[in-house]
């Protein structure tokens, strides 16, 4: 343990004289981030490594498990349903990163306009994310029912389409209405962040491009673009990372189904482990780490450096 | 871009602007509204004529919700550990940001890292290890173990954003406070944390709400009817054989519209807090 610490930031000089009392100024540091610590090494570190190593163990509930090393990997390669959950996982973050990008773009550009209301909009436009996800899931669940569902009503009462849709309920359906319902919670996110890094782009670029005879596009390549750049790669990282382990939208809308139509990695590790087979099940969500752990290494360093 | 077309109130470009604004606004809206309604109307109109207006505003929903599907416990459930974790996590939270702010020591960085990959370690990877570790601990299916767990999750966020409210305050204050007989405690108490208000309100918000709003872990760790939680009661509301929506819309009314008036009124910090942070959707 070192022994020179002192408050940050203090002159050497006065870091000699406080000597005696560094010691307990440490011990009191560390007393403080104590619980915190504690708390993150035995409910997410210990978890984590101990998911990892599960993975490679033939653990069933109420079983010790022994090292099998990838034979779960192995098995579910093999299994339709965990091939379709890799596709669904893909489809959903890909399609939802770009939905959100876009509309949560168009809006934060509509509303740094100067018009009147622009503030009633703002706030209105956040309310999805207000809204609980299990909340917002259960209502959508409602709304694409082929009987009292909303979505349907509004189509054939407006005549847009005559017929009644299962949307939940069959193949071709499913997964474009997950996808609706997870935008719709989601794009609050992407347009507040985006919203914040407009506002702090300088008015004055945008005169200077003017002066210079740049048109509208031209603006939007060389001030508005780079301005929210940074902004939207983080945003784009960690929507992806919550998407790709969201358990909520598909869990609610359609548990997975009609058969693995919307089946995504949660929730087939939760359905894992409902079976008992906790080796399986912790193999399901390992699969993911690879992928995870690019994320999550470069959106660390991309907040660490706004941070700093 | 910004102003370009406020020199002209009629333009083409701005009527575009609101017709897209105003499409935005009704597609937010109309769920929203389907859920409100949905809760107020009798189950002849939500199966037999179903309509977008209702024929006749019934309170029978809640009234079921609350007699037949007895959500009034998984409620006191659920503000239960909301508070209990909201208190604990702003404690403890400011503890750790205060310490990794305004001392240097030996680990200080790696605990900067620890907690930045704690805040983006998901769920779905650690559910099944958790479950395992309260099972042994004996706190599986129990309040208790669901408020230690949901601190984890909160702990990691809160500390990354409190650094960044507790740096804003200038060190001068706290040590003129020192110096007028404040322990460090005491400075930090009386000095950083009203200074850094907006933050403990944000983090206080998004603490709770999380917590509120948590269904994985519920649904792992709980499992007798007297310890669920609110969106758990709800979930279970609909894994069953009939599909009760007027209760249904009704809990999920009674779930979220306290919060959102709460986002209403604290929207400011909510907003610095999550452009701040970055926080999790």
């Amino acid at each position: 343990m070192e022994i020179s610490a002192a408050p940050s930031g203090t002159a050497r000089s006065r870091t000699r004289r406080w000597m005696t009392g560094a010691r307990r100024t440490q011990l009191f540091a560390y007393a403080l981030v104590l619980p915190v610590v504690a708390l993150i090494i035995g409910l997410v570190a210990y978890p984590f490594f101990f998911a990892l190593w599960v993975a490679f163990t033939d653990r069933v509930v109420g079983g010790g498990g022994n090292w099998i090393g990838l034979d779960n990997f192995r098995y579910l390669a093999k299994t339709a349903i965990f091939t379709a959950a890799i596709r669904n996982t893909i489809i959903i973050v890909l399609a939802t990163d770009i939905l959100k990008f876009a509309i949560g773009l168009s809006l934060a550009l509509l509303v740094t306009q100067r018009i009147p209301a622009r503030g009633f909009f703002r706030s209105f436009l956040m309310l999805p994310w207000a809204m609980p996800a299990f909340v917002a899931f259960l209502t959508w669940r409602v709304l694409y029912q082929p009987i009292g569902g909303g979505l349907n009503l509004i189509l054939t009462e407006t005549g847009l389409y005559p017929h009644v849709i299962d949307w939940l309920g069959q193949r071709s359906t499913a997964m474009p209405s997950v996808i609706a319902a997870s935008v719709w919670r989601g794009f609050p996110f992407w347009f507040i962040s985006i919203l914040a890094a407009l506002q702090s782009i300088p008015k004055d670029l945008y005169e200077a491009a003017r002066v210079d005879g740049a048109n509208a596009w031209e603006r939007f390549k060389m001030v508005t673009f780079p301005g929210i750049r940074h902004v939207v790669l983080i945003t784009t990282l960690l929507s992806s990372i919550w998407t790709a382990n969201a358990f909520e939208h598909v869990w609610l809308l359609t548990q997975g189904g009609p058969s693995d139509a919307t089946m995504v990695f949660p929730v087939l590790a939760y359905f894992g482990m409902q079976t008992q087979r906790i080796g399986e099940a912790a193999a399901v969500s390992v699969a993911m780490l690879p992928i995870m752990a690019i994320l999550v290494i470069i959106v660390t360093s991309a907040m660490q450096r706004d941070d700093d | 871009m910004a102003g370009s077309e406020s020199r002209k109130p009629f333009s083409l470009g701005r009527m575009w602007s609101y017709a897209a604004l105003l499409s935005a606004t009704a597609i937010i809206a109309f769920p929203i509204y389907w859920m409100i309604i949905t809760s107020l109307k009798t189950s002849r109109d939500i199966y037999r004529t179903p309509a977008l207006w209702p024929s006749r505003i019934t309170f029978d929903n809640y009234i079921k919700l609350f007699t037949e599907k007895h959500f009034l416990e998984p409620v006191l459930n659920s503000l239960l550990v909301a508070t209990t974790v909201t208190v604990i996590s702003v404690i403890i939270s400011s503890f750790a940001a205060y310490s990794m702010i305004r001392f240097r020591y030996r680990f200080r960085g790696l605990f900067g890292k620890l907690i930045l990959f704690a805040y983006l370690t998901p769920t779905s990877l650690l559910f099944i290890p958790i479950s395992i570790l309260m099972a042994r601990l004996g706190l599986g299916n129990s309040l208790q173990g669901l408020i230690l767990v949901y601190l984890s999750f909160s702990l990691p966020l809160s500390t990354w954003l409190l650094q960044g409210y507790f740096r804003s305050v200038p060190r001068e204050l706290e040590e003129q406070g020192m110096i007028d007989g404040h322990s460090r405690l005491g400075a930090l108490v009386r000095i950083v944390l009203p200074l850094s208000a907006p933050g403990i309100a944000a983090i206080s918000i998004f603490t709770f709400t999380g917590a509120w709003n948590e269904l994985l872990l519920a649904l792992v760790l709980v499992t007798s009817e007297s310890s669920r939680t609110a969106p758990l009661a709800l979930n279970y509301l609909i894994t069953s054989d009939v599909l009760p929506w007027g209760p249904l819309m009704a809990g999920a009314v009674i779930s979220s519209v306290p919060l959102m008036i709460l986002f209403f009124v604290a929207q400011r910090f909510m907003v610095q807090g999550m452009t701040a942070g970055s926080v999790k959707g």
